[in-house]
């Protein structure tokens, strides 16, 4: 935690608009993805402990389809997007050009739809990093869970992060409108500490 | 499941005891493992809620229900502190669930896995039995505890439901 409690209100600042960039590029994807305007949030940062991760994002006990990517190369870290399950339903039927509510259950063909979604996402942000940082970074295949988003984001992080005492995580928002119905999901970057250093290296606020 | 009023939720890295009859309940278990141990004629119980096989994986060393090697010692020191019969505490372990496995590197061996493996090896450490599990596979599961009669429930995120 001492590392991150040295964070300046100027790396906070230069963080978030780093993360604004990434989102922007994703959401501009999703929104040619289901031609439909996207709107997103002003990125929040949040430094917690494991414990408290759950109680950050969401309603912990809430259902969601998360689509975790983990990012290679001169950084490391994991994306996950996070919809909940009625939103995600919705999506696939966005995706897959039919009438909204005939998503019923997620079969092989919605996961598909869903992962194929995470992964554009996924690769607009990190793509949009890349070349803000001048860094080399590498996607991996996305990987799809639908569960509870407490056990997501601890399984997340635990399963693939290297500290296990306390999370940083970028989270931007975005929502759209289909059919009167605001569609909405989560965006969350988890760079590992040594790479936070690196993004910050990399934009000169060390 | 059982009365909300006496359900006692035992949260990340948490450890709770009771010899008087309440629920005790762990929700959302993914990676994580909840082990319960049981004296069921002294009417004891306690839940162990833990994230991490070792202790030596976190800096944090104040909180030892974090990690299976410390959190099984001290939850069985408890269940003696409220009574348990050390020669009758019987264990069951719920959780350690493999979430997003395909993208783990070849041959590694995913976190739940191995809290499952270090709660095992730290209960017979103990020398408690172990009497029932559901654990692994790629979804989490919900626990309830009803401590009173020693009933069991296990839900999982697909909505199936087994009593250990």
């Amino acid at each position: 935690m001492e590392e991150f409690d040295k964070l300046e209100a100027l790396q906070l600042d230069a963080l978030k608009e780093v993360a604004n960039i990434g989102a922007g590029h994703a959401a501009t994807a999703l929104s040619q993805l289901t031609e439909r305007r996207i709107m997103i949030s002003v990125p929040q940062i949040n430094v917690t402990g494991l414990e408290g991760l759950s109680e950050v994002v969401l309603d912990p006990d809430e259902i969601v389809a998360a689509v975790l990517m983990q990012m290679l190369g001169d950084l490391t870290g994991r994306t996950l997007l996070m919809l909940p399950e009625a939103n995600a339903k919705l999506l696939c039927d966005l995706l897959l050009r039919r009438p909204p509510g005939t998503t019923e259950s997620f079969e092989d063909l919605e996961k598909s739809s869903l992962k194929e979604a995470g992964n554009i996402l996924g690769g607009a942000y990190m793509n949009a990093l890349s070349d803000f940082m001048g860094m080399m970074l590498l996607p991996s295949v996305p990987s799809l869970a639908i569960d509870v988003a407490s056990a997501v984001i601890t399984s997340a992080q635990l399963g693939f992060g290297h500290d296990w005492d306390h999370v940083f995580c970028v989270e931007t928002d975005f929502h759209f409108e289909e059919a009167g119905r605001k569609l909405k999901g989560h965006f969350l970057l988890l760079p590992d500490l040594a790479s936070l250093k690196a993004i910050l290296g990399a934009i000169q606020l060390t | 499941m059982s009365d909300s009023r006496s359900d006692i939720l035992v949260r990340l890295g948490a450890i709770a005891v009771t010899n008087t009859g309440e629920t005790l309940v762990a929700l959302g278990l993914g990676s994580c493992v909840a082990v319960l141990l049981h004296d069921p004629v002294g009417q004891v119980g306690g839940l162990a809620h833990v994230l991490l096989p070792s202790g030596s994986l976190s800096r944090d060393r104040g909180r030892p229900a974090r990690a299976a090697d410390t959190a099984i010692p001290a939850l069985a020191e408890q269940m003696r502190q409220h009574g348990a019969s050390p020669q009758r505490i019987v264990a069951r372990m719920v959780g350690g669930a493999s979430m997003f496995a395909d993208l783990l590197a070849a041959g590694a061996v995913h976190i739940g896995e191995r809290n499952v493996v270090a709660c095992r090896m730290a209960l017979r450490k103990e020398g408690i039995p172990i009497v029932a599990e559901a654990v692994g596979g790629q979804g989490s599961r919900s626990v309830w505890f009803d401590v009173g009669n020693g009933t069991v429930t296990v839900r999982a995120v697909d909505g199936g439901t087994v009593t250990l």
